[in-house]
Order: structure tokens, then C-alpha cells, then sequence
């Protein structure tokens, strides 16, 4: 039995904390946050311990640390786990700055933990599908590739999302998962150029991401915290063979209309599409089986890094109003 | 008696829809055809029910009596056929691009001015109803500062001329660019100041032009806009393509998808699916909107130097590739 962690109360770390509970080989032992009150909440959810002090983390009762603080702490819990040879499930992005990357990589290595970065769009169906369908040859070759990922400006512990130094915005914060998924599918990229809105009252943050790949292919990557709707996302693949599109706005499977004034609840539309597993569930699971087998995780330290590094480099062309940043 | 027009060549798919709008026009009528390629204009005229004329001379012959004509060559010929239309002292309604390069366009307008005809430039998206209400609730501050526009206008490969450059100008970018921009430049009111372009030909790897291509641009006032125009709608696309833009404002955001409105329709017999359209037709609002002007004498409302901002757009992107670096605009 493995004895998880959970470094970060938030929405994320209450997400692993039950998939940890119920995964079979793994139990949430303690639950660490700055914010002792949701610390205590979410241990009492999942029957754990409250860790009153950060060292308990690193104690000699736990084995896997699961870093969902804000961004720019990753490193620091992740250091701190590799020396304590802790293994790490850190949310994405790995890191704020390339050095703190560059560290945990060192880390990472030296250390011999199993580490991934919750790259959780790869257990996404829709995404897995096309992926497979793209590298399988479906579509040809690619020629320009578009994915959107559009969402109201997350709160968030102290809004820490709305501060560009904490968070890198949605482009690091959240188009990072097509970033992910684009460098995953189509190989390293080459250069990029991106265009933004940025606006402190009210708060939005709004970019336009063109990326070339080595490949040849041509990647335009929307990511909005600039919505007043329901979370959404898109992709529309276009190959000299073929098209692959998805929206998730066309794809609930269910839908529940709740009658507005019984029992004092809203009226509220809950659009879902219920898997037998939840993505994250599967992505939980494949990170225990590596802590279990040895194995590398599908999402390696590298690929976890160069989706930061495209991140950061499409952060500076918009904050340079606009330049062809290369990439190594 | 009706407003007489002419069409220039049936080169441009177009014409057909143009030629058609005059058809349904009560107080407009098709009074002629000239074409380069006579066999097609014989043909058009034929099923036009107008006459075809073998030299532009003869289209504008006095007796004829043609007060506006439409310009539906190859893009490389607009120029001489925008000319030969000045020269006989008629209004012109150009398809777009107004041309290839910002010389001959200058050129274009200059003649025109100087002629006293009017010259208007073919951008029908502004004639969706779907745009004016989107333009009043920009001018109404609906949305407040417009911080950013998400824009597409993907399509099926054309073929034809449309992939010859010595024709066409270019490829997807010259032809996909300059629709957008316009509904662009008018929602905002501003000119493209830097632009970055992507582009390349992946589609079809044997193509002399381009087929893919995504801009990013600067307005004078700070917005910024990308846009996809490229060939990228595969040959069983159940329609040609789409205009698409997503506006984002401080106070709000708005989205249009010009020609969304469809009936799905499945057909047995040759296993095709398809949208049938139903939305409202564009081109009718534009001729109707030309033949007005030609009639009364009142101002186009898009003008050649609407058609040379949108055009230099696409002309600094393909720059900007070749260079990979932006551009800044207006092209020196």
C-alpha cells in the first residue's frame, strides 16, 4: 500500500485525493495547505490526516507527494520530494520558469523517482482518438491544426490565477494542455508567435497561439479566460487526407433540466458526458502502475518541460507585442 | 426603365451568384456579357437571357446603354477590365482582391477618381444580417473596448486559377484574407498596423501556391486578430467553408458564424451528407446594394481603398512568411 500526500486543498488536489483513496494500492494519508481550514476539509473527506507542519510531507510514513499548490511552489515541493525520494504527481504546468524546470529535471534523475505532470488531456478520449488517429496516418499529413480551450477567469485560493507572476495566465495555465497535446501529437515545434489580451478590471485574459513543428504542420492554439459560458473546447485537425474535428459543446451524452423553485434550488442545465472512468481517474492509475512497475510515465520529464518551455516562449512574443520566438 | 448592368468575364464562380442576384432584382437587368473566353460568355449569356459582347468596346457601345458592370475575371485582370470599364465611363463592382499588388490597385482607384466612375470592391459578408447587428451592437458599446478577434475563412481548394499564381496573386492567403479583414477593419474602425503570417502548402504538396495559412495582426488601436485562411476543408465538406469571427471586449464577447445556417441532409443516392443552406443570401443584398448606387449616384459603401487595406493585409502576411518576422503596414 502506497501512502499519499496531498500538498494543495484545491479543486485539483481534492480531485487525486479521491481518486487516490479509491485506487486500491494507494491511501491519502495527510493532506498539507497554507489555508488550514481547507486542509482540514478535505482530509476529513477522504480520511486522512491534517499535516500541520510542511516536513510532515516528507516523513518517513509517506511515499508519493501530490503537488497541487500554485504554480510557482512546484518546484520547491517537487525538490524537496525528490531528495526525500517521494514520488511526485505534480499538476501542470511543471513549472513557472524554465530554471525551476531544469532543476526538478536534475532532481527527477538523480533522485530515481517516478515523476509525472498531470498532462490529463492524454486520457481524454476524444483527444487519445485523434492523437491515434493522426499518428496512425488517418488524416496525411497535416497541414493546420486548431484547438480552443475557453473558460470564465478561474478563481482560485487568494486569486492567484489572476496574477500573470503566480499563474503565466491562461497560456501557461491552461492552453498548456493543448500545448501538451500538439507537441505530443505532432512532434517539437519550431517557432511561435502568439497575440494577446490582458486586462486587470475586469479581469480577462485572452491568447492567439500560432505555432510551426518540425513537421511542417502550422498549430493555432486559442485559450480564453476571457468567458461568460460554460467551459468549453475544440480542436479541427486538417490533413492533406482528411479532417478531424471535435467540440465539446456537441458531445453531452446527458442532460439534466432541473424545474427552478422546488426545494429552493436553481434552475441549472448540467450538461455531462459520463465515462465508466474519469480521465483523471485513468491518469491517477497510470502513475501508480509506474510507481508500481518502474516503468517511465507516457508523460515523460522532458515532454512535461517542453510544453512549459512553448508556453513561455509564446508568453514572451505576445509581452514583446508580437516576435517570432524560436525554439531550441 | 431598369438599371442596366454588365458582367466581365465568367471566369470568378461568382458571376454565376451576381448574375443570378441581377435576376432577381425587379428594377435590374443583365444587358450584357463580355468575356476573354468567349465560348464561356456565350455561354453565360445564353443562360442569362442577355447578350454576349466580343470586345469590351462592343459591351460599352453607347446604344447599350450599360451604367455599372461587375468585374469577375482572374484576379490579374481587373486591372485592364476595371480600366476598359472607366474608360467607357461606368461604375464598377470588383471581386476581391482588388488586385495583386498595391501598385496596380492604386493605379485602379486613381483611374476611377479621375474618370468620376465609382468603384466598389465585392466584400458580401458585410451584407449578412448577422454582421449589421453585430456592427450595431459594437457601435451601441454593447461589447466595450474589443481587446481581441478570433477569425476563419476556411474553404475547399478552389482549383482552377484560383491555384496559379501567375493568375491568382498567391494562393489561400490572398484569397481567404481579404473578406475577413474587411468585416474587421469595419467593426473596429482601424487599419492593420503589424502582421505575422504562417504559411505553406500542405494539403496539396503539389501545388505552385499556397494552401495553408494563419495571420496574426496589430490594430492602429491595440486589438489583436488572428486568422485562419487556408484551403482546408477536404473535397467531402458538406459545405465550401465558413466566415467565422470571436470577438472578445471588456464588456462582452460575441461570436459569428456567417454561413452556419443549414439543413443536414443525407443523400442515398451517390452517400453524400451535406448542409443544405438556408441562411440569408449575401450576394443579393450586395448587387441590390451596388445597383443603388449606380442608379442614384450615392457613394459606395466599399470602396477601392477598402479593397487595397484588406488586400495589402494579405500582401504583408505572405512578407512576413517569406521573411519570417512581421511586417509592418502600410507597405512602404
Amino acid at each position: 500500500m502506497l501512502s499519499v500526500a496531498i500538498c494543495g486543498a484545491g479543486g485539483l488536489g481534492t480531485r487525486h485525493a479521491e481518486n487516490f483513496r479509491a485506487i486500491p494500492e494507494t491511501q491519502v494519508t495527510l493532506v498539507y495547505d497554507v489555508v488550514e481550514d481547507a486542509a482540514a476539509a478535505l482530509a476529513e473527506k477522504v480520511g486522512a490526516r491534517v499535516a500541520t507542519e510542511e516536513g510532515e510531507l516528507f516523513g518517513d510514513d509517506v511515499d508519493v507527494l501530490v503537488v497541487t499548490t500554485p504554480t510557482p511552489l512546484h518546484s520547491y515541493y517537487t525538490l524537496k520530494a525528490a531528495e526525500a525520494e517521494k514520488h511526485v504527481l505534480c499538476e501542470k504546468p511543471m513549472c513557472r520558469t524554465l530554471e525551476q524546470g531544469e532543476a526538478m529535471l536534475e532532481a527527477v534523475l538523480d533522485s530515481g523517482i517516478t515523476f509525472m505532470v498531470g498532462h490529463v488531456l492524454r486520457w481524454f478520449p476524444q483527444y487519445a482518438r485523434a492523437n491515434a488517429l493522426i499518428t496512425a496516418g488517418e488524416i496525411g499529413e497535416v497541414g493546420v491544426a486548431r484547438t480552443s480551450r475557453i473558460n470564465t477567469m478561474p478563481a482560485g485560493s487568494g486569486n492567484w490565477f489572476q496574477d500573470y507572476a503566480l499563474s503565466g495566465g491562461c497560456t501557461l495555465d491552461m492552453t498548456i494542455h493543448d500545448f501538451d497535446w500538439l507537441l505530443w501529437t505532432f512532434g517539437p515545434a519550431e517557432r511561435v508567435y502568439s497575440v494577446g489580451a490582458q486586462r486587470q478590471m475586469p479581469p480577462l485574459d485572452y491568447g492567439l497561439t500560432t505555432i510551426r513543428f518540425e513537421s511542417g504542420a502550422i498549430a493555432h492554439a486559442e485559450g480564453s479566460w476571457a468567458d461568460t459560458g460554460a467551459f468549453r473546447t475544440s480542436f479541427d485537425v486538417a490533413g492533406s487526407d482528411g479532417l478531424l474535428r471535435h467540440d465539446s459543446t456537441q458531445m453531452s451524452t446527458l442532460t439534466i433540466q432541473r424545474r427552478a423553485g422546488e426545494e429552493g434550488r436553481a434552475a441549472v442545465q448540467v450538461p455531462a458526458s459520463p465515462a465508466a472512468k474519469s480521465p483523471y481517474m485513468m491518469e491517477d492509475e497510470h502513475f501508480v502502475q509506474c510507481i508500481i512497475t518502474g516503468e517511465e510515465p507516457t508523460v515523460t520529464v522532458d515532454e512535461a518541460l517542453d510544453a512549459v518551455d512553448l508556453a513561455l516562449a509564446a508568453l514572451r512574443s505576445n509581452e514583446a507585442g508580437g516576435e517570432v520566438v524560436e525554439l531550441s | 426603365m431598369p438599371t442596366r448592368l454588365s458582367i466581365m468575364s465568367f471566369a470568378h464562380l461568382h458571376a454565376d451568384f451576381y448574375a443570378t442576384a441581377i435576376g432577381a432584382l425587379a428594377d435590374v437587368e443583365l444587358a450584357g456579357v463580355w468575356d476573354d473566353n468567349a465560348q464561356r460568355g456565350e455561354e453565360a449569356a445564353a443562360k442569362y437571357g442577355t447578350q454576349f459582347f466580343a470586345t469590351p468596346e462592343e459591351l460599352f457601345a453607347p446604344e447599350n446603354e450599360i451604367r455599372g458592370t461587375i468585374v469577375t475575371s482572374a484576379n490579374i485582370d481587373h486591372k485592364r477590365n476595371v480600366l476598359a470599364a472607366c474608360e467607357a465611363g461606368v461604375d464598377i463592382l470588383c471581386e476581391k482582391p482588388i488586385s495583386t499588388n498595391v501598385e496596380d490597385a492604386r493605379a485602379m482607384i486613381d483611374a476611377c477618381e479621375q474618370a468620376g466612375v465609382q468603384l466598389m470592391i465585392s466584400f458580401p459578408c458585410r451584407y449578412t444580417p448577422a454582421f449589421s447587428q453585430l456592427l450595431e451592437a459594437v457601435r451601441n458599446d454593447e461589447l466595450g473596448e474589443i481587446v481581441a478577434i478570433k477569425g476563419t475563412n476556411r474553404g475547399q481548394n478552389p482549383r482552377g486559377w484560383f491555384n496559379d499564381p501567375s493568375l491568382s496573386g498567391g494562393g489561400s492567403v490572398i484569397d481567404h484574407t481579404v473578406h475577413v479583414v474587411d468585416l474587421m477593419r469595419v467593426l473596429l474602425g482601424q487599419e492593420v498596423v503589424k502582421v505575422f503570417a504562417e504559411i505553406d502548402t500542405v494539403f496539396d504538396p503539389d501545388l505552385p501556391c499556397d494552401d495553408a495559412g494563419i495571420l496574426s495582426m496589430n490594430f492602429e488601436g491595440g486589438c489583436v486578430a488572428t486568422l485562419d485562411a487556408s484551403w482546408s476543408r477536404p473535397d467531402n465538406y458538406p459545405i465550401w467553408g465558413d466566415v467565422t469571427m470571436e470577438l472578445v471586449g471588456t464588456k462582452g464577447n460575441a461570436s459569428v458564424d456567417l454561413f452556419v445556417e443549414h439543413v443536414d441532409a443525407w443523400r442515398a443516392a451517390d452517400s453524400t451528407f451535406l448542409w443544405e443552406s438556408y441562411g440569408h443570401d449575401a450576394n443579393a443584398g450586395l448587387i441590390a446594394d451596388f445597383a443603388r448606387c449606380v442608379e442614384t449616384g450615392a457613394p459606395v459603401p466599399i470602396t477601392g481603398y477598402d479593397g487595397l487595406k484588406a488586400m495589402e493585409v494579405a500582401l504583408g502576411a505572405y512578407r512576413a512568411a517569406d521573411l519570417n518576422d512581421p511586417v509592418g503596414l502600410p507597405l512602404p
